[in-house]
């Protein structure tokens, strides 16, 4: 969406709303006001009195919090439900510093670091000027989520224009206030001075105090050029990193009120189970139990006690009976997921694949699985709710503050304008925050017990409880022509569900495939006649949302097998992809990327005895990455060690490089996770794990060495979150084929599989 | 019961089979100490007791009882200096998410304490039952690496850096 039909759609919004006074109240009073400008800003008043704000309405909004101060206040915050609030704005403080309000959640992604940068970089301010300050639901309207690997690249252009905005008005305003030309001003600290004597100056503050008398301009004001960047493009250390050295942070699991309670609730037996009676018996005279809740038809029970060992302890007291319904397993979900038979989308269609694969001597096809996984954040799902009458107060680690404000009013019969959802901080997404169900079970008891509840998850309720990765099955058929191209190329994808069952019912009703499952199954290479075709099932356990959604899935599928056919037409695999590019931007950019990474890894170069190489490529959200794996194996117990990753990408333009090579080194981890040992079944109607015991992750001991090589490109940033995730598992798996001749193509790649495929 | 935790001492509920972690964090409020498993499993709930790492989940309050107790909030010497661990981690950008670092760092400033000149193999070792789901093991090693290079140089040089 263009920002002018952004802007258009928000002035329409404005006339819409009520005038802002006509809702006042001492409450509001005290709220932030805003008047729109004709270019699509916001200004007014800040918080804090004569401050002056300015803000942006976006499109996508996105958000965060100060919840300790908020918190050790006892403040209840404001709630504005106007959509003539922006997403994004910025504050000029009593002490001339800069408050950068924003949405997005700061879940070690370093967005709140890298939005810094773009604004510190178009207002001209030192870094220490300007204070990240999380924005909650009462602070806007949230209806987006952070996510997608968007944060950095859909606020790139509009929050540089509000700060460049915002720097024009100091200096004109400044030029009145010391009868001054604007050219002889610059930004100076925390206000403005003649550029000729420094000591002629005003500060932010003095300035903003007339900002009810300023006009936003008309017309457009420049941005920087970006050899003028200080920050953009720089190394700069995260403004998130010294409260989490120091154990200040605070998390939604962190949230604490006076007078709080715990809660807990009961869960289900199995995946298909329907409560069908609750007894109470003795929990309610059990020690601390202070509230409880049996609601048959919603399949609820829930506790409120003074620790969170009580309220278990009386919902373990209980009487639940359970209708287990169906007991699922693997084999079940394992014969929905073939990609076959009703159903099949087609993604991508180019000539007639199945004729050229009929006109071919030589078909090759292999099927490529993965299994389910979890995200397992480290930090559980966790909700602090504060009801209080028809207000309710949340605070709660979450990628999507604005669906959980909805998702509450729904649930408790509330006006979403009576709803704050204040997002802390995160302590580990993935996707799996953004569906937060605990805030409605912490309201609900909130609402009971007459006092704040605060629930968190222990590790089996978050293990079980949510959803999952969708397991994948992809079918592959290829066939090479006599120079030893690729002539065709046949792709059926099949896997859980992954947007679709997060979507608006009228739009899944119209949506054949589902687009996160296939992200990364279509082909980019050259192939004259190719289709890839999608199923889209939905499973008896929930999958969803995961860090790169099918990325991982479809780039083992397709990398792997594209690396099958290089050794068929005896090629070498790098060599064979180069020659596979279309001669078109994309293929420019991913050679680029693939010979980087193979340059950095000393591709074909001498190795240590029993390592071997492997090397794959991906797109994602704009972002080409390509890596080579160096890997080698005990052949007596069938482990595989990764001893290093060497990883090419190229996003556009890279905002801050040091926290794009830790968004890769992460990636990277989940990635080799996910090949080797991350894998979930269903067993007996019930998920086959509950801890890190049955679910263990990658740590340092298996953790590969990571190098990083970032290439600049067309200036314009894009996600860099997720798609350094796609290439792993395949460069991994072409690295052991290179090894031993054999391949794996079942994720992850367990001892027990490789011995199986080298026996 | 009376805890004592970064040299004060505090009361909470004689609970017998109350573990530490949680008095720390409900009953006290210093919340700078994680919830990872409940299992001892995953060490983002490590504190140490009288100095050595232990993991507060699975550590029984009767246990506890008369040691000297050390968390995330008590390791810098004081107000403006952090531990050489907790600098390290901030030299290396090491955490993403940050949920398991009060963990990492705990643990590692207690084998520092132990084995002050750790090879890349004992580091390796000894920070490998620390999951972090960021996956941010290249700089919590590299971080580690450089905290034992400081406070090797701050033994042999006595500054408060070292308390």
């Amino acid at each position: 969406m263009s920002d002018q039909i952004q802007n258009k759609e928000i002035e329409n919004e404005l006339e819409n709303s009520p005038p802002i006074d006509s809702v006042e109240s001492d409450e509001i009073k005290k709220k932030r006001r805003w008047r729109p400008t004709r270019r699509g800003f916001l200004i007014g008043a800040g918080a804090t009195g004569a401050a002056l704000a300015l803000g942006i309405p976006l499109g996508k909004p996105y958000v965060h919090l100060y919840m300790a101060e908020m918190i050790d206040s006892g403040e209840g915050g404001t709630f504005g439900a106007s959509t003539s609030e922006p997403n994004l704005w910025f504050e000029v403080a009593d002490d001339s510093r800069i408050q950068l309000f924003i949405p997005q959640v700061e879940m070690g992604q370093g967005v709140h670091t890298s939005i810094t940068q773009s604004a510190a970089d178009e207002l001209d301010v030192d870094w220490d000027v300007i204070e990240v300050v999380q924005a909650g639901t009462d602070n806007g309207p949230f209806e987006t989520i952070t996510g997608g690997s968007t944060s950095v690249s859909g606020t790139f252009i509009p929050l540089r224009t509000a700060a460049a905005t915002l720097k024009h008005l100091f200096l004109i305003e400044a030029a009145r206030m010391l009868d001054q030309p604007m050219d002889a001003l610059q930004i100076s600290g925390r206000g403005v001075a003649l550029v000729s004597d420094a000591a002629t100056r005003v500060d932010f503050a003095e300035l903003a105090a007339n900002e009810s008398m300023w006009e936003v301009p008309e017309d457009e004001i420049a941005l920087k050029d970006p050899s003028e960047f200080r920050y953009i493009g720089k190394p700069v250390k995260r403004v998130d990193i010294p409260a989490k050295v120091t154990g200040q942070a605070v998390y939604g699991y962190d949230a604490r009120l006076p007078g709080m309670l715990y809660g807990a609730i009961a869960r289900p037996p199995t995946l298909d189970a329907k409560m069908v009676d609750a007894q109470k018996l003795d929990a309610e005279s059990m020690p601390g139990v202070k509230a409880i809740i049996i609601d048959i038809e919603d399949g609820f029970v829930g506790v409120a006690a003074t620790s969170r060992a009580k309220a278990r302890a009386a919902i373990a007291a209980m009487q639940i009976d359970w209708d287990e319904g169906r007991l699922w397993q693997q084999a079940d979900v394992d014969a929905m997921v073939v990609p076959e038979g009703d159903g099949g989308t087609d993604i991508q269609r180019l000539g007639n694949v199945e004729q050229a694969l009929e006109d071919s001597n030589t078909i090759f096809s292999a099927d490529y699985r993965t299994p389910f996984a979890v995200h397992t954040p480290l930090e559980p799902q966790a909700a602090l709710a504060d009801l209080s009458g028809d207000k309710l107060h949340v605070w709660i680690t979450t990628q999507d503050a604005g669906g959980t404000r909805t998702t509450l009013a729904e649930a408790l019969g509330l006006e979403k304008e009576n709803i704050t959802v204040s997002p802390t901080y995160v302590g580990g997404g993935f996707g799996r925050k953004l569906g937060t169900p605990g805030a409605i079970a912490a309201a609900r008891l909130s609402r009971e017990a007459g006092v704040p509840v605060h629930i968190g998850w222990d590790r089996p309720e978050a293990m079980r409880y949510g959803y999952f990765r969708p397991p994948t099955h992809s079918k592959l058929q290829a066939a090479l022509d006599p120079s030893g191209r690729i002539a065709a190329w046949d792709h059926k994808q099949g896997s859980g569900n992954v947007a679709y069952d997060f979507l608006p019912k009228f739009l899944s009703a119209v949506m054949g495939s589902d687009l996160g499952a296939w992200r990364g199954a279509r082909i980019n290479y050259e192939v004259p006649d190719n289709r890839t075709t999608a199923w889209r099932k939905t499973l008896p356990a929930r999958t969803g949302w995961w860090r790169a959604l099918g990325l991982l899935a479809n780039t083992f599928a397709v990398e792997s097998f594209v690396d099958e056919l290089a050794h068929a037409a005896a090629a070498d695999p790098l060599q064979f992809r180069l020659d596979h590019m279309p001669d078109n931007e994309w293929g420019q950019r991913m050679g680029a990327v693939l010979q980087a990474a193979a340059d950095k890894a000393d591709w074909g170069g001498p190795l240590p005895a029993g390592h071997a190489r492997g090397i794959a490529c991906n797109t994602d959200v704009g972002t080409v990455v390509a890596q080579v794996a160096e890997i080698s194996l005990d052949e007596q117990s069938g482990k595989i060690t990764v001893h290093k990753i060497t990883c090419a990408m190229e996003c556009g333009r890279t905002i801050n490089p040091d926290g794009a090579a830790a968004q890769v080194e992460g990636s990277v981890m989940w990635g080799v996770g996910s090949t080797l040992i991350e894998q979930m079944q269903i067993k007996d109607g019930q998920v086959d794990l509950d801890n890190f015991n049955t679910y263990p992750l990658l740590t340092m001991k298996e953790a590969p060495d990571v190098e990083t090589i970032l290439l600049e490109g067309d200036g314009t940033p894009r996600g860099v979150g997720e798609p350094p995730m796609g290439p792993v598992a395949a460069a991994i798996g072409n690295a052991l084929f290179t090894l031993t001749g054999t391949r794996v193509r079942d994720l992850p790649m367990t001892p027990e599989r490789v011995l199986d495929a080298l026996a | 019961m009376k805890l004592r935790i970064n040299g004060e001492v505090h009361e909470v509920e004689d609970d017998p089979s109350g573990m530490l972690l949680w008095a720390i964090r409900d009953e006290l409020g210093m919340t700078g100490t994680k919830f990872g498993c409940g299992a001892g499993i995953c060490g983002a709930c490590t504190v140490h007791v009288n100095g050595k790492a232990q993991r507060s989940c699975v550590t029984p309050l009767v246990t506890v009882e008369d040691a000297e107790i050390r968390t995330i909030e008590g390791l810098a010497p004081d107000e403006i200096t952090l531990h050489p661990v907790q600098k390290a981690f901030i030299d290396h950008q090491t955490p993403q998410c940050g949920w398991c670092m009060s963990g990492q760092i705990m643990h590692a400033a207690a084998f520092l304490e132990e084995n002050p000149t750790p090879s890349d193999d004992e580091i390796v070792a000894a920070m490998g039952n620390n999951y972090c789901r960021c996956g941010c093991y290249v700089r919590i090693k590299s971080a580690v690496t450089q905290a034992a290079e400081e406070m090797a140089n701050a033994a042999s040089v006595p500054s408060k850096v070292s308390a």
